[in-house]
């Protein structure tokens, strides 16, 4: 009985914590979206106040998909991931952080935008470069990152290798030989693709880099001297849809699911599609993408499902250990 | 730099490409199959400017590949855990220091040696009085643990093993067993302490314990206190259970009120700490202490034969109280404290309330390379002969006594055998190589009343030493 004194100040203690404070909330995003979520950021905290929620602060992560995909998994506590692909978020969903659902609860597959690869070469594209079979001349330093960290590193592999089936007539042997070529003439492989941009722009390597869209405008509005990059579109090349999903355990924990949720929305308001466009994403919203469809060059786009069968299959047929990627560069 | 390179460049590289130029063709015609290698091989810059474009982009991606590599490595180190060995111990520290695992310990190989023993012969020895591996760690960053065995004389003893939160720092919460909060000298660590063995106060408070305890600090330390329950054990004892279902209560208040004002006054600490509790024995468990010497001889227990007649029993409230303090300046040190200990007895029909009391003196002086303190001192210098530096040396007094209340004989204890009081003066003298060897030479003579069948017990002479490493 008489040590009912210390249970009081047991449960004191453990209740003094500090007060709540403002509504964070943490974007673990890939490699070249720093610029796009921090306007996006400052617009959804306007907007979220306006619509008499609390004051919201948005941190970002930025790195290589898959790599920030592991650390979610690993234990950064993401309120929401907008990753490069949807392998990554199904990763996620995998070690039941996220709903396995996650897909069906936006519109377009959870991918408020797309975008798709193409070419940055030097001012006067000085190797001549013009469509994938370029990549393979002999003298021409090619520039991506590593698919085994990058998830644009992916869609790059991916997209020659669906301009090599069309070329060879879906033949697998001379479609790999084809993207090993590619390979060859890469230099180095950073991790993400906002590293391999910096090694093309920043540090003057190689002739061509298989960029993002939109960091591919990025870097000739953007990043050097005027005029110093162009870009090159390819013949063909695949539609690339980053998808964005609530880490649904993380957010209840948090208690932020509701503020995640909109933010998330917030992506496909005609406001977040403006910001998408202005940032070089290819905008779902039909108007808005008429508004800025002179800044998107014309590619015939093929997707991921109508040649490779999904994420799913391409990760593991190309992707994992002893894969496609790894026969590729091991080889070299 | 770069004009450099562009002459190592044309030493190297063009001047033999523009001689091979000179040589004529030897096999003009190529086959079809030797054109299509070629044209699989990279191309050959034709010009020299082109060839120092492809050197520079060869320097640019090495300097590229070092730059990613580098980022890998910080990469990996913000996430990847750390292990790190030093002075302190070894440990293994998760990325965020939210999990640690920390491998410490110490270990006493102490030597006792007894001067004009004839009346009451002891042995002479080595001993290696504590041999203590620790574990400790924090798990979520806030929850603290320790192991702590003792192999020390060929037996084994847990003496340590608790978990504590850290919610603030005025508010910690440890549960298992462990120190409680009464006495000063008891709650130094054995590696921290002035002499060989601790003085006679420390026979008085209870040495380790299972209980829950709060504890916290006040204004950086200026303050703080301690309150816990305990399953209460006898004076100076330490077990793994409890004999009866009543506890004990014990508190601490402790004050350094110039902590952090810095000036002499620095390292003054005033307090008291006492305990409260209320505890039945038996025949089998009495219930009650025995007193030893500093060489950890009995010279006091109470009467037991096994018998209800004759043997004394704990037998309700059980009152501890301690004024304690310390002042450190400098090189020099002060500790001092006072223990009383009142516990209601039964032998047979017959009860009493008993009360013991004793008392601690000492005093330390650092002659070279370091500041006393509460928690050892710490060398300037470290020993180390090629460079003429020796470590720290360390001067130590005391004068302790212990009083037991003279109800106590002859009802409940044999002054024949047991003596109602012992005083004891020591000098010593300790070196402390580095932060982790300290050598201890000690001389402590204790006097007795009673204690012997006839007059006091003689008196013991006792000469100790030390070789401590702690880690």
């Amino acid at each position: 009985m008489r040590i009912r004194f210390v249970l009081p100040l047991l449960a004191l203690g453990l209740a003094a914590g500090p007060a709540a404070a403002q509504v964070k909330l943490l974007n673990v995003s890939y490699d070249p979206t720093r610029e796009l979520y921090q306007e996006v950021n400052t617009a959804f905290a306007k907007a979220w106040k306006a619509k008499g929620g609390q004051d919201v602060t948005v941190q970002q992560s930025h790195g290589g998909s898959g790599k920030q995909a592991r650390s979610v998994i690993d234990g950064l506590e993401a309120d929401v991931v907008t990753l490069a692909l949807a392998y990554d978020v199904d990763a996620v969903a995998a070690s039941g952080l996220i709903a396995k659902n996650w897909q069906t609860r936006l519109p377009n597959n959870s991918a408020p935008y797309t975008s798709t690869i193409v070419f940055l070469v030097r001012k006067g594209n000085p190797k001549k470069i013009k469509d994938w079979d370029d990549l393979t001349r002999p003298g021409v330093s090619v520039i991506t990152p590593n698919p085994k960290t990058s998830g644009g590193a992916r869609w790059n592999l991916l997209a020659a290798w669906g301009y090599g089936l069309r070329k060879f007539n879906n033949d697998p042997a001379k479609t790999q030989d084809f993207v090993k070529r590619i390979f060859k003439n890469v230099p180095i492989l950073d991790t993400g693709a906002r590293g391999s941009t910096v090694t093309f722009v920043e540090r003057g390597i190689g002739d061509v880099l298989i960029a993002w869209e939109n960091e591919a405008i990025f870097a000739v509005r953007e990043l050097g001297d005027k005029g110093a990059f162009q870009i090159v579109a390819p013949s063909v090349s695949i539609l690339a849809e980053p998808p964005v999903a609530v880490v649904d355990k993380i957010a209840a924990k948090h208690k932020t699911a509701a503020v995640a949720k909109a933010y998330l929305e917030f992506l496909y308001t005609p406001e977040g599609q403006e910001i998408a466009a202005k940032h070089y994403y290819r905008p779902r919203n039909e108007a808005v993408a008429a508004k800025y469809a002179q800044q998107f060059p014309k590619v015939s786009l093929f997707t991921i499902d109508q040649v490779f069968g999904g994420w799913t299959k391409a990760q593991k047929a190309f992707f994992a250990d002893g894969g496609v990627f790894d026969q590729i560069y091991a080889a070299q | 730099m770069r004009t450099l390179f562009v002459w190592m460049f044309f030493a190297l590289v063009a001047l033999p490409a523009a001689k091979a130029q000179e040589t004529p063709q030897e096999a003009p015609q190529e086959t079809a199959q030797e054109a299509q290698e070629e044209a699989q091989e990279p191309a050959q810059p034709a010009t020299v400017e082109e060839r120092l474009d492809e050197l520079d982009q060869k320097i640019r991606v090495l300097d590229r590949k070092t730059e990613i590599d580098k980022e890998a490595a910080a990469e990996k180190a913000k996430t990847a855990g750390q292990a790190t060995a030093s002075k302190d111990g070894f440990s293994l520290k998760s990325a965020d220091g939210n999990f640690v695992l920390k491998l410490r310990g110490y270990t006493h190989f102490d030597g006792r040696f007894f001067q004009s023993d004839d009346q009451r012969p002891a042995t002479d020895t080595f001993t290696l009085r504590r041999v203590r591996p620790i574990f400790e760690g924090t798990v979520y960053k806030i929850f603290d643990f320790r192991i702590m065995p003792d192999f020390g004389g060929g037996q084994t003893v847990l003496q340590d093993a608790y978990i504590e939160g850290r919610f603030t720092p005025a508010f910690r919460v440890r549960a298992g067993k462990f120190k409680p909060p009464v006495g000063l000298e008891r709650l130094q660590s054995a590696t921290e302490i002035l002499f060989v063995e601790r003085a006679f106060p420390t026979n008085l408070v209870p040495n380790r314990d299972l209980g829950v305890q709060l504890s916290g600090d006040f204004n950086g330390g200026v303050a703080s206190y301690a309150v816990g329950v305990f399953n209460g054990v006898p004076d100076g004892g330490s077990a793994d259970g409890d004999t009866n279902d009543d506890k004990d209560y014990a508190a601490r208040v402790f004050f350094q009120p110039f902590v952090k004002v810095g000036g002499a006054l620095k390292n003054l600490g005033l307090g008291v700490s006492g305990s409260v509790g209320k505890q039945e024995g038996t025949l089998a468990a009495p219930g009650l202490p025995a007193f030893r010497t500093p060489a950890q001889q009995t010279f006091f227990s109470y009467r037991t034969d096994g018998t209800a007649p004759n043997t004394v029993i704990a037998d309700g409230d059980r009152t501890r109280f301690s004024p304690q303090g310390y002042f450190y300046s400098g090189p020099f040190g002060l500790l001092a404290e006072y223990v009383t200990s009142k516990q209601a007895v039964r032998r047979g029909a017959v009860s009493q309330d008993l009360e013991h009391k004793s008392w601690q003196v000492a005093g330390n002086w650092v002659l070279t390379g370091g500041d006393a303190s509460y928690r050892s001192v710490n060398p300037k210098k470290v020993f180390d002969p090629a460079a003429h530096t020796w470590g720290a040396f360390e001067l130590a007094a005391r004068y302790s006594k212990l009083e037991l209340d003279d109800e106590t004989f002859p009802t409940f204890a044999n002054l024949a055998s047991s003596a109602s009081a012992a005083e004891a003066w020591a000098v010593g003298f300790n070196w402390y190589l580095n932060k982790n060897l300290r050598l201890m030479f000690d001389y402590e003579d204790t006097s007795f009343e009673g204690g012997a069948t006839v007059g006091d017990r003689e008196d013991e002479k006792v000469l100790f030493s030390r070789f401590q490493i702690a880690f």
